[in-house]
């Protein structure tokens, strides 16, 4: 195998791929990218057994061939080459060493045979569609927060893709919860994926997805089966496994009689919230929002150093009320708001509040308050 | 095969199987006939193990020989007034030992009653009652065991070896005399150098002198005196402060109205009493004596009578806790003198050669050339010599007068800083020297944890409750507890048969694995009647924010900031641990200073 390519496009591609690869790995090959030139084009694909990703690039081959190279070392090499340097990458000729020259500088990097290299089997997709490539995006940045980190609660350690409503109104809905706060964001259902199964996306997939989304105005193709994804993004191809696992029927957790309706401006509350709970130690962070008419009042009293309070003008005409909330995640909602205006719909003390955006359709928030 | 009445021998040697289970169990049962017979010194001699021989003198009242003839009978004692079970005053009631030991060995018994002009002797072998003799003894009674277990091989077989069993008479014999430092206890024999247990005072001083020739002079040394009451139940005795403990829970000792008792009550409550200043695994020596309404508690539970129940066992609890914990509250103050003699052993004259030290480089070391470059002593090899390495800080405090008022305080005023880690200070009659990390550490520890008490634990409530499946006795144990649970911010709730609904969890703890916590709560809940897993957890959570929050070793400290933080430790409670147990602070007295000195 011979092959010789820009370092800008060499760089780009192994930037993209060496992160699926963990840092550290019980099986040798797993640390390896597998390099693969046919015709005039170059393919990268990298795995950690639970991901694959797949990017192809072109280059000048002559002759084909294929082999395995450590992944972050090559990245390391190829990141650190003067720019527009042309690399040369050679297979020795028994194939157990690759030579990768650059200006003036030659690497020998030891290789592993690509019959080795897991093949992260797709199997049959049963459904297929294309969403936009910010509507992704949005999907995943709206929701990738309330992701549980809880390993026992495994199937909550990623974010419910699934089609709700019917008839005309079906959307493609995104669900992460991490048992004290939820999200929820959806759009219009595309074409191809009704009666797609629920699915669950692993917290580690979303994130590469979210990365590898570089132009927002192309499509990312879907294909989807019970066990696997795969995203299609511009020339990567992402191959992820999904969470073997049943989702919580959160509907019943998200409010609907909440009938106390708190209107406040996103960016006031946020700094306000900032603000006050500047004074509460790292443990606990309540805050405690007391609501009367017209008039929020945040406290967050810490019994070590003090305590702090903030009124806010509000739109607020129900009884008054007093309900306290983790500061951290009332700040983790509100970065989401797009829109100036947050509406609150509360309930009780004990009882989940409901947060929407006043202009962004279809995105909601629950949160569960503290007990203070 | 028709059913019939078994004969007496039989009836006799299957109550030696749950009475006389080994040798140390024989000495066990005579020791306290001895005790009941109010003895005031008390001679034990065994022999391979108390297998061949096993023989008990003492001092007491003695026995008529009309009592003598009865007493070797099934079920026959003078311990039991009124036949009344509910009221027992004495360590014996049962009227089986004597019989049951005369079943399965020779047993031989010698004893005079004031009343009578000599003494009777009576054997027994084998479960037969030999005639009523005349014999000579001057007062008390001595009860002789020849060839325990020959009439039941199979039991014999069972035994371990001379040494085990000789050690676990020496184990009963330590217990009974821990319990009665009022009599003098010799236990003598083949395999043993005797050992002789002298009479002590009554009250705490004797208590305390026997247990320290029992369990060491160094428990003497770390002894905390424990001593509470309430609602008629008495505790006394003596604890370990916790820089003195052992890797296991033998050193743990309990005493109800005199009786040593093996009871997990014991362990639970040291456990829970210690659990801000020990690691899981060290365990304090403690010995406990539990005086209470002897119709409170059941002894008749075993026929060795290891065991007994108490009628509110809550209530014990409570009482020992309480006690345990006001005298290491109490004491707080005082780390283990172990760390202070064991500094003053790691102190060598310096007269032996320090590693790397060359005295030929010492400014003692003359030059050796005459007309040599003077200069050269200026040379930095040469300073180099004089260099020892001086405080980090120079903490002389400017104002004399203020010197004299820091130097009263238990610890006394701040010196110097070394190696940025330890704080020496001068007291009235010795030096004290600090890890300041350690000691930083306890104080925001119980800052917070002060804190926590006062503001309570806020709880997140759960947007979907977690249910944990146990098995219906589990959860039964952990909703009974539901309201200790949540102060310390779990709420849980019934949820069928086999479940429990987690609705609220302690919000410092995160994303928490509640099945995790609430298995473990209900297994601690089920052995040692206690939830503190979840208190235990909290408080690392605390002691870990602590340990990040606290004055690192390393950090160099102003001579204010130094004395600043001895104020500190003396005015916080428990200063003198940090939380894993190990002592803040050493103090060196001057006399052991001058002592190392040869000035005394």
């Amino acid at each position: 195998m011979k092959v010789t390519v820009e370092r800008a496009a060499l760089l780009k591609s192994l930037g993209h791929v060496h992160r699926v690869v963990e840092r550290r790995n019980t099986i040798p090959i797993l640390a390896n990218v597998l390099i693969r030139a046919e015709g005039s084009k170059l393919s990268f694909k990298a795995t950690d057994l639970d991901l694959e990703i797949t990017e192809t690039i072109a280059a000048e081959v002559a002759p084909g061939g294929s082999t395995t190279v450590p992944a972050h070392m090559f990245h390391e090499i190829v990141r650190k080459l003067p720019e527009g340097t042309q690399v040369v990458l050679e297979s020795s000729g028994d194939r157990t060493m690759l030579a990768l020259r650059a200006g003036r500088s030659r690497f020998t990097l030891q290789t592993l045979p690509e019959s080795d290299f897991p093949d992260l089997a797709a199997g049959e997709m049963t459904h297929s569609f294309k969403v936009g490539a910010a509507d992704l995006k949005r999907l995943i940045d709206k929701t990738q927060f309330a992701i549980s980190t809880e390993e026992t609660r495994y199937y909550l350690n990623g974010i419910y893709l699934h089609a709700a409503g019917s008839g005309k109104a079906q959307t493609l809905r995104a669900v992460a919860t991490d048992g004290h706060r939820l999200a929820q964001v959806e759009l219009p259902l595309p074409k191809g994926a009704a009666g797609m199964p629920g699915i669950i996306v692993p917290r580690k997939t979303v994130s590469e997805v979210q990365r590898l989304i570089e132009d927002n105005d192309a499509d990312v193709a879907i294909d989807l089966s019970q066990g696997k994804i795969r995203f299609a993004i511009g020339d990567v191809v992402l191959t992820s496994k999904l969470i073997d696992g049943t989702f919580p029927d959160y509907s019943r957790v998200i409010p609907s009689g909440n009938d106390k309706e708190l209107v406040v401006d996103k960016k006031e509350f946020e700094q306000a919230v900032d603000r006050v709970s500047t004074v509460s130690s790292e443990r606990g962070r309540a805050v405690k929002l007391s609501l009367s008419s017209g008039r929020l009042l945040l406290t967050v009293t810490n019994p070590d150093s003090g305590s702090a309070t903030e009124e806010l003008e509000v739109e607020y005409a129900a009884e008054p009320l007093d309900i306290g909330f983790n500061s951290r995640y009332l700040l983790d909602i509100a970065s989401q708001i797009e829109s100036e205006t947050a509406i609150l719909r509360l309930a009780d003390p004990g009882s989940p509040t409901l947060i929407e955006d006043k202009d962004a359709k279809g995105t909601l928030y629950v949160l569960m308050p503290m007990r203070v | 095969m028709p059913v019939r009445q078994l004969s007496e021998a039989t009836v006799n040697r299957i109550a030696a199987g749950e009475v006389v289970e080994r040798p140390a169990s024989v000495v066990k049962e005579l020791t306290e006939n001895a005790l009941d017979a109010g003895a005031t010194k008390i001679e034990i001699l065994t022999d391979g193990g108390g297998r061949r021989l096993i023989r008990v003198t003492d001092d007491g009242d003695g026995m008529t020989g009309a009592d003598l003839t009865l007493a070797v009978d099934r079920h026959a004692t003078s311990k039991l007034n009124d036949d009344d079970l509910l009221d027992i005053r004495t360590l014996g009631f049962r009227g089986e030992a004597l019989p049951s030991i005369g079943s399965v060995a020779h047993l031989s018994i010698t004893t005079r009653h004031n009343s009578e002009p000599h003494a009777w002797s009576i054997a027994v072998d084998g479960g037969e009652k030999s005639e009523l003799k005349p014999a000579a003894l001057g007062a008390g009674t001595r009860v002789e065991v020849r060839d325990l277990f020959y009439a039941t091989p199979a039991r014999l077989k069972f035994l371990k070896s001379d040494r085990t069993e000789g050690e676990n008479i020496r184990e009963t014999i330590r217990r009974l005399a821990m319990s009665r430092p009022d009599v003098a206890f010799t236990l003598a024999g083949e395999e043993r150098a005797p050992i002789t247990w002298a009479a002590a005072l009554p009250g705490a001083p004797g208590r305390l002198a026997r247990l320290a020739d029992i369990l060491g002079h160094e428990f003497r040394a770390n002894a905390v005196e424990v001593r509470g009451e309430r609602n008629g139940i008495a505790v006394e005795g003596f604890a370990a402060l916790p820089t003195h403990t052992r890797a296991n829970a033998l050193g743990q000792y309990l005493f109800v109205n005199g009786r040593p008792v093996r009871d997990k009550l014991l362990i639970g409550v040291v456990r829970g009493a210690y659990a801000d200043y020990l690691p899981r695994d060290r365990h304090p020596i403690v010995a406990l004596f539990v005086t209470l309404d002897p119709r409170e508690v059941d002894v008749n539970v075993h026929p060795a009578k290891a065991e007994v129940r108490f009628r509110d066992p809550a209530l014990v609890r409570a009482v020992l806790i309480t006690s345990l914990q006001q005298a290491l509250v109490r004491e707080g103050q005082r780390a283990a003198t172990s760390g202070g003699s064991a500094t003053i052993a790691a102190f060598r004259p310096a007269t032996t050669t320090r590693p790397g030290w060359d005295w030929r480089r010492s400014p003692a070391y003359p030059p050796l050339s005459t007309h040599g470059n003077a200069a050269l002593g200026f040379a930095e090899a040469a300073q180099a010599a004089f260099d020892v390495g001086g405080p980090s800080a120079d903490a002389r405090v400017a104002v004399a007068e203020a010197t004299a008022d820091l130097i009263d305080n238990p610890l006394g005023a701040a010196r110097a800083q070394v190696h940025e880690t330890y704080i020496v200070a001068q007291t009235r009659d010795g030096i004290v020297i600090v890890d300041q990390h350690a000691a930083h550490e306890r104080i925001v520890y119980e800052r917070m944890k002060a804190a926590l008490e006062k503001a309570g634990v806020a709880r997140q409530i759960l947007l979907i409750p977690e249910i944990v499946e146990l098995d219906e006795a589990a959860v039964e144990r952990v909703l009974a507890r539901a309201d200790e649970l949540s102060r310390y911010g779990l709420a849980i709730e019934p949820f069928g048969p086999g479940a429990v609904a987690v609705r609220e969890t302690p919000s410092m703890l995160g994303h928490i694995d509640a099945r995790a916590l609430i298995r473990d709560l209900s297994e601690h809940i089920a052995e040692w009647d206690e939830a503190l897993p979840l208190e235990r957890r909290l408080m690392h959570v605390a002691s870990t924010m602590a340990c990040h929050g606290s004055v690192r070793a390393g950090r160099r400290l102003k001579p204010e900031e130094m004395n600043a933080l001895l104020r500190e430790m003396e005015a916080t409670p428990n200063s003198g641990q940090c939380n894993h147990g190990r002592p803040t602070y050493v103090e060196l007295k001057l006399s052991d200073i001058e002592s190392l000195f040869g000035r005394r």
